[in-house]
């Protein structure tokens, strides 16, 4: 078994592997394996799991790569998310992809879909739709041919025919894979000083660059080296943050927070790798159906998420008193419409609960942290010396 | 309240390294002091080694620390207990060392940054100098060693002035620059470093203006020991028209770090009344 230290070592060269090297060796070892690539948020990685493919999660640029040729397709207004991926794209890092999954976020996604499409980036491009409609019977059954239109897609590439079978196996990892994480966080939850935030940011953006398998072992291993009580906890308060779910923040400024006197208890950093709750049949004769009652029924929430009937500042506030939080910190990329927008209603619903909150924006490049840690330093201390 | 016990509040600063040992109580009592520069040295060996020299010259152990609370880049300091941001404890500190405190100037070695604060230390608002360097202590120590002062002679240096030359306040380049020009035009280094302090703290009334400052206000940070410093915004203030009262203390370079243990002791109390309620 290796040391957490090795594993945490491992996971942030594997996270920020900006040319996925691991998943292009996986495939490289069989001429059946596909590689599909997928933005944030959510995808049901299962199907492309039983295509025998990985679904390599594309998380961004961040601020390891100089965008050169990716301001010329985005105006100034719009977030740096984008640019990083057609930079991305235009150079080498994304050469041998077959195909590419763009979930519906925003604009200036969809939008990318269409420039992957004209450049010819990967053999396959979709923009891949939700159901707003929580009827099983139709958000459910428009879900599920979205789902086989991925499947045709995969099929077209590798001949490989997606089974029942498959996708059931695919579910029952993917649900140890959610389950592992669960138990991490609620480790961190009770004891947030064992496992830093950045490191839980490490192992999960990791998960989405090798096999699920892989990733599971990974999991067991952390698991096991933090289920013990160590470490003595400082006087920090416990904060969610909220609003960072697609393009993501800087590793310096998780540490900024964290350094402010803050345990980050809960996030949506990478929501993706949580964003079913619980486990999905994982028996049925129809796995599809099941994923997509999963979505309709088990689904957390976010700004890029249609919440008729279960508004998002409601559930906000109940993940903050589930976790104990003291406080709630909105950090959202600039420019993100989704975030932005919800924000105020959010804000509300947090006032109502008598929950403190601040708001800052950030850049996946953002270099400096200054005010921020300042910002979050005086939270802190607010909520500790006069709340 | 428990009668008393032991904290202790480290600021880590870019040059200097402040540790204060307070025994807490309803009246607290700084027991010890010490101030250390890093120079070279990496700084989390630095308060380590001065946090173990304080406890074993007092014949205390860490656990007798009720509350050991960082302040300044506090992340350096490993085993303590929590952290507060450099303008809560300069405000508590400056509370502390006056009572009717109500304005804090915390003049440290990177910027300034005035402070608004209520009579419970409490802190109400804050403006604080950009970036740029030409309104620090690092760039005092930076042109008194150009001139061949040490840091502790500059402010004695600077009440000799009788015709001060200011240089740039905007930019410390430009200011070195200046600095340069008057020194082969002969300007005397009295009115060169009073030309600085004069600069430095017309920035200062330029805060304290925009911040709406009210007296009396008080000093912190290692250029509180200025004396120069102090003269220069004294005067500075005497031309805008209002009555200003300025108040130094000559622990004043602790008030952060006695800021932190202060706030410590106060949260040590809080957690134990938490911990008695769950209980």
């Amino acid at each position: 078994m290796k040391s957490l230290q090795q594993l945490l070592t491992e996971c942030e060269t594997l996270a920020f592997d900006l040319n996925f090297t691991r998943a292009k060796k996986w495939k490289a070892e069989d001429k059946s394996r596909i590689l599909v690539g997928y933005l944030p948020i959510y995808i049901p990685r299962e199907i492309i799991h039983a295509a025998n493919g990985m679904a390599v999660g594309i998380m961004g640029a961040g601020d390891r790569k100089q965008i050169i040729k990716g301001d010329a397709y985005y105006q100034s207004y719009i977030c740096h998310f984008p640019r990083g991926i057609i930079e991305m794209a235009l150079d080498t890092n994304l050469e041998e992809f077959d195909g590419f999954l763009f979930p519906a976020i925003c604009d200036c996604v969809r939008n990318l879909s269409g420039m992957f499409k004209l450049s010819k980036k990967g053999k396959f491009q979709r923009y891949f739709d939700y159901p707003q409609n929580f009827d099983p019977f139709i958000g459910g059954t428009f879900y599920t041919q979205e789902m086989e239109k991925v499947i045709d897609d995969m099929f077209k590439i590798n001949g490989v025919k997606v089974t029942a079978e498959g996708i059931n196996k695919a579910i029952k990892l993917y649900n140890i894979n959610r389950q592992l994480i669960e138990k991490i966080y609620n480790i961190r939850d009770e004891r947030p000083w064992q496992l830093s935030a950045v490191d839980m940011y490490h192992i999960l953006r990791a998960g989405l660059t090798i096999t699920v398998e892989e990733h599971n072992e990974i999991l067991e291993q952390v698991l096991h080296h933090i289920k013990e009580e160590r470490g003595e906890p400082m006087d920090n308060i416990r904060v969610v943050i909220s609003g960072s779910f697609c393009e993501q923040p800087p590793i310096g400024l998780i540490k900024s927070i964290e350094m402010a006197g803050c345990y980050i208890v809960e996030d949506d950093f990478m929501l993706g790798s949580r964003w079913i709750q619980g486990d999905i049949k994982d028996n049925t004769s129809n796995p599809l159906e099941a994923l997509g009652n999963a979505y309709i029924h088990q689904s957390t929430f976010s700004s890029a998420y249609y919440d008729v009937g279960n508004p998002k500042g409601k559930r906000l506030v109940d993940l903050a008193r589930k976790r104990k939080a003291d406080g709630v910190i909105f950090c959202a990329a600039s420019f993100c419409d989704p975030a932005l927008l919800d924000r105020p209603e959010m804000q509300k619903e947090c006032d109502h609960a008598g929950l403190p909150h601040i708001n800052f924006q950030f850049h996946e490049n953002t270099g400096q942290f200054k005010v921020i840690k300042e910002q979050a330093g005086t939270f802190s201390d607010s909520i500790k010396l006069w709340a | 309240m428990e009668n008393s016990f032991y904290t202790m509040g480290i600021d880590v600063g870019s040059n200097f390294i402040k540790l204060v040992l307070v025994d807490y109580s309803d009246d607290p009592k700084i027991i010890d002091k010490q101030t250390e520069k890093i120079r070279k040295r990496n700084p989390t060996n630095v308060a380590d080694e001065m946090i173990q020299n304080m406890l074993t010259k007092h014949d205390l152990k860490y656990d007798d620390i009720a509350y050991l609370a960082s302040t300044g880049e506090g992340d350096l300091v490993k085993r303590k207990r929590g952290h507060f941001y450099g303008m809560t404890t300069h405000a508590k500190g400056a509370n502390f060392f006056f009572h009717d405190a109500v304005t804090v100037v915390d003049m440290g070695a990177l910027y300034v940054r005035a402070v608004k604060i209520s009579t419970d230390a409490r802190v109400e608002d804050y403006k604080m100098t950009g970036q740029c360097a030409s309104g620090s202590g690092q760039f005092v120590e930076n042109i008194s060693r150009y001139l061949g002062l040490s840091i502790e002679e500059v402010g004695e240096v600077s009440l000799q002035a009788n015709e001060a030359e200011i240089s740039s306040g905007i930019c410390a380049v430009l200011a070195e620059t200046d600095v340069i020009n008057m020194v082969s035009r002969g300007i005397t280094t009295p009115n060169i470093i009073k030309g600085i302090h004069l600069s430095i703290a017309n920035r200062i009334i330029k805060l304290l203006s925009s911040l709406k400052a009210e007296s009396p206000i008080v000093i912190t940070g290692g250029m509180s020991l200025n004396v120069g410093m102090i003269q220069a915004i004294e005067e500075q203030l005497a031309e805008t028209g209002k009555k200003y009262i300025i108040k130094t203390h000559p622990d004043a370079i602790y008030a952060g770090a006695l800021g932190a243990a202060l706030w410590g002791g106060y949260r040590h109390i809080r957690l134990k009344e938490k911990q008695a309620v769950l209980a």
